[in-house]
């Protein structure tokens, strides 16, 4: 399967293993007779605790790259460490959380038991996975709500919900797939306070997608460029702005042009 | 726990009695519209063509109170609930199993058809020819016409399982026979329900059916014997039963069963 075996390198482990390393990832995928190439020879180092945007036109291969270091993607080259282990031995896959574009809620399951389900997967005791829920649910201010169906929560509270579920298995890495895309400009404000405010709490690593120079500027302590056919990094930007950053800052939208014009 | 109990208590209560109460007093006057009809008509008529509502009421209280009527009901009863829980016990594996593996999906899929096609009366006279005159072909005669019913609804839900809720529970690294429970179960259940319900229907008419032709007790045998003997009082006082227990069922027991399990599905007519 892996043609270029041989070229895989050993992940760099002890305490100061990086949270996510990318070692020249590739990935095509075959549509008729013809193989695309969505990745090709992506170099990427993510540190504990820093949180980093993938930023980049559609197409760019941004959420396959994101589902390959998920894992839930194999890639056909490359190597992926997860907290100094390669990807395939890594076996804490629940403190990796997931946040994807939709809030994916469960209809049949009120708040508190959708971010019950997270816990599911394992063997958490009922009592115990109860108290989580209802904790992460009070992390990210929603405990009041906790009986409510997903019909009868807004769109900004059911991203609250699939937010309290990706925390509520206390990942060290958080990787999120556009997560507030489809939220409206007010309410992506308040989840990205929101999500600023819970990472200075729990310090997770964040690994986040997006296609908005302005959440990427407002968010990242670093984003890396990605350009298509085939996906590859192009640059990273540190963003050197200290926080709390706010859109109308003119160092913010400096950087904004800056992320523009890389893209 | 509590707590959800509390909330599902607190939402029936504040949109629940209000509706109900102008619905009953509805369904009350069309009941008593209904009967006021059928005394009227009964007034020119014979009665072993129409018999009025009390000469009805009347062979009620003879069936009641001889113990002809408990008796046959619970007969019938036994049989239909027997044929149904079967055929679901049947209908809901086989469903799943035809709706998640495609191949076996493509191959049994003109059978249902086939089997919805043939009409109870068939089933009827092939279970006299196979079992006689006895449970079994009442029974036999429940089970055909109301699994393929379920087989259909479930089949048709397990294909409505989200890609997506599958994708995050991968994510999670959830095992595949947790995945079948949290996920598969809760999206066919509704499914299962609406067939149950439709299936469950089904088999009370039929079972008349079978039990006219192939019995020697039961409600439909009974109906038959009264009709032989142009006893029509008694053959209305044994539908009137029927109607009655079928509502009761369907109104006390299946809708609120209904509502409390599918409460997360957004009411429809609330909007």
């Amino acid at each position: 399967m892996n043609s270029r075996n041989d070229s895989r390198e050993p992940c760099p482990d002890g305490a100061q293993a990086p949270a996510i390393r990318l070692i020249g990832i590739g990935k095509s995928f075959a549509n008729g007779d013809r193989t695309i190439a969505v990745l090709d020879d992506v170099q990427l180092t993510i540190e504990m605790q820093a949180i980093v945007g993938l930023i980049g036109s559609s197409g760019a291969g941004k959420s396959t790259l994101l589902s390959i270091i998920a894992g839930i993607l194999k890639p056909d080259h490359g190597q992926v460490c997860i907290c100094g282990a390669a990807s395939e031995e890594f076996n804490d896959w629940r403190s990796v959380g997931y946040m994807f574009q939709d809030d994916r809620l469960l209809p049949w399951r009120s708040a508190q038991r959708n971010v019950e389900f997270a816990l599911e997967a394992g063997s958490v005791a009922s009592e115990e996975r109860v108290r989580r829920a209802r904790a992460a649910l009070e992390l990210v201010e929603l405990d009041a709500f906790a009986d409510a169906f997903p019909y009868q929560l807004s769109g900004g509270m059911r991203s609250r919900v699939a937010l309290a579920r990706s925390l509520v298995t206390e990942p060290r890495i958080l990787l999120m797939d556009e997560p507030f895309s489809r939220l409206d400009a007010q309410t992506r404000t308040a989840m990205h306070e929101e999500l600023l405010r819970i990472h200075r709490l729990k310090r997770m690593t964040v690994v986040f997608v997006t296609h908005d120079v302005a959440e990427a500027a407002l968010l990242a302590d670093r984003v890396a460029v990605m350009s298509p056919r085939p996906g590859t990094i192009r640059e990273v930007i540190d963003i050197e702005i200290a926080r709390p950053r706010d859109i109308t800052q003119p160092e913010v939208t400096r950087y904004m042009q800056r992320l523009r014009a890389a893209i | 726990m509590t707590q959800s109990n509390e909330a599902t208590e607190t939402r029936a209560a504040t949109r629940g009695p209000r509706l109900r109460l102008d619905l009953i007093v509805q369904r009350l006057a069309l009941a008593a519209a209904g009967i006021v009809l059928w005394w009227v008509s009964s007034l020119s008529v014979p009665h072993y063509i129409l018999p009025g509502p009390a000469r009805v009421w009347e062979a009620l209280r003879l069936i009641a109170a001889n113990g002809d009527l408990w008796n046959n009901l619970a007969i019938t009863l036994w049989r239909v609930v027997f044929g149904f829980v079967t055929a679901a016990l049947v209908g809901l594996p086989f469903g799943i199993v035809l709706g998640a593996n495609q191949r076996a999906g493509e191959f049994f899929e003109p059978v249902i058809p086939v089997l919805n096609t043939v009409s109870s009366a068939i089933w009827a006279i092939f279970a006299i020819i196979w079992f006689g005159i006895s449970n079994a072909t009442t029974i036999f005669v429940v089970f055909m016409t109301a699994m393929p019913l379920i087989i259909t609804n479930v089949w048709q839900g397990t294909r409505t399982v989200s890609a997506d809720f599958i994708e995050l529970a991968r994510v999670l690294r959830m095992p595949r026979w947790k995945i079948m429970e949290k996920i598969y179960l809760p999206t066919i259940l509704p499914y299962f329900f609406s067939g149950s319900r439709l299936a469950f229907g089904f088999s009370w008419r039929v079972s008349l059916v079978a039990e006219t032709i192939g019995s020697s007790s039961g409600v439909g045998y009974r109906l038959r014997q009264a009709a032989d003997l142009i006893r029509t009082d008694q053959v209305f006082a044994w539908t009137l039963t029927l109607v009655i227990l079928m509502a009761t069922i369907e109104m006390a027991l299946l809708k609120p069963l209904e509502n409390y399990l599918f409460r997360w599905k957004k009411d429809v007519e609330m909007q």
